[in-house]
């Protein structure tokens, strides 16, 4: 029980990435589009949002129709036509987080012990890796601090040191339980 | 990943490359009060067309850095095919992270959170020396580069000449 709402809660708190995610999409490989340099976690909250819809220098993008302005649940007033398809969109976004959270939490966890000889660093951060540091193990082996390395996870599904992908056996696994 | 960690990031980078400077390039702060907004003068690359050019460019870190890329842009005039009339550069490796659903590049081609200022301009250096026409940011210059090479070596040739005016 107790665990259920752990997972219930990391997935409120995670929301932020969810909009993010969807923005992160606009900007692909030769389609190097403006991106606002704001903080994403700022569209969560209404009052940017609408200033947003009423900024006339806003460029609107339009990607094979995928409207990025429909990820913003609270800008909905003024475009209503899109609005089932933006809850639709919002909620598939939620249980890709949810998904990919659980998976996060089937890769284990443990405490440097700094039994090899050279020191190693948290190549995320670049500090060294302190004796009773909490450290997450990829498949790869590769390890990093837990914070380093989930935050990162919850944008890209690869160790940043060798482009391993960490889901694969690990999603298939998870799919099936 | 805290803003402070953020900044001690990028000040452990600043202060490295201080002491041990890389060839090819020089890395400074725009402000020295602002961590996040560098300034970095690139060398034009032997042996290319833009050999003997002192590029300037600005790099604009998000303060989610090293999760997120930051942005660069090329101050001074550089006719490129990836890189925009405007300076922006176009590099896979500073697009954010994740896999694009459209499938042109793999995670592994985008940003990546051990990528350091110094990474980023060896990337930067090489694709002035070996453009990719696959997803030019200036279509003009990237149909002049496959099209018609000599205007293009003629405007790159103005870029060398002006940022060394620039520069002098």
């Amino acid at each position: 029980m107790g665990m259920v709402f752990f997972a219930k809660d990391i997935l409120f708190s995670w929301l932020a990435f969810v909009i993010y995610d969807k923005k992160c999409t606009w900007n692909i490989m030769g389609n190097c589009l403006k991106m606002s340099n704001s903080d994403d976690i700022s569209l969560l909250r209404g009052n940017d949002s609408l200033n947003r819809q009423t900024n006339a220098t806003q460029p609107i993008y339009h990607l094979d129709g995928h409207d990025p302005q429909i990820f913003y649940p609270t800008a909905s007033v003024s475009i209503n036509n899109t609005t089932s398809t933006a809850h639709q969109l919002y909620e598939d976004g939620q249980v890709k987080i949810a998904k990919r959270i659980g998976l996060m939490q089937h890769l284990p966890i443990g405490t440097y012990d700094g039994c090899s000889k050279k020191s190693r660093e948290c190549v995320i951060c670049m500090a060294e890796l302190s004796v009773g540091e909490a450290v997450r193990y990829l498949p790869c082996m590769h390890i990093y601090h837990v914070n380093c390395i989930d935050d990162w996870l919850l944008r890209s599904l690869t160790c940043p040191s060798c482009l391993e992908p960490v889901d694969g056996a690990l999603l298939i696994s998870y799919d099936t339980t | 990943m805290s803003e402070l960690q953020s900044s001690l990031l990028l000040k452990k980078q600043l202060a490295e490359l201080n002491k041990n400077p890389v060839e090819g390039f020089s890395a400074g702060l725009i402000d020295e009060n602002d961590i996040f907004r560098w300034e970095v003068l690139i060398i034009g690359p032997p042996d290319t067309l833009y050999e003997g050019g002192f590029f300037k460019a600005h790099l604009y870190f998000p303060k989610e850095y090293p999760l997120r890329p930051p942005r660069m842009k090329f101050v001074t005039e550089i006719w490129h095919p990836n890189i925009e009339k405007n300076g922006d550069v176009c590099i896979s490796i500073l697009h954010e992270p994740g896999d694009d659903k459209w499938g042109y590049e793999k995670a592994s081609e985008r940003w990546l959170p051990v990528h350091t200022v110094e990474t980023i301009l060896i990337s930067v250096i090489s694709m002035l020396a070996d453009p990719n026409d696959e997803s030019p940011a200036n279509v003009d210059a990237a149909k002049e580069w496959r099209e018609s090479y000599i205007d293009f070596k003629r405007k790159v040739a103005r870029c060398v000449r002006k940022s060394q005016e620039e520069c002098s």
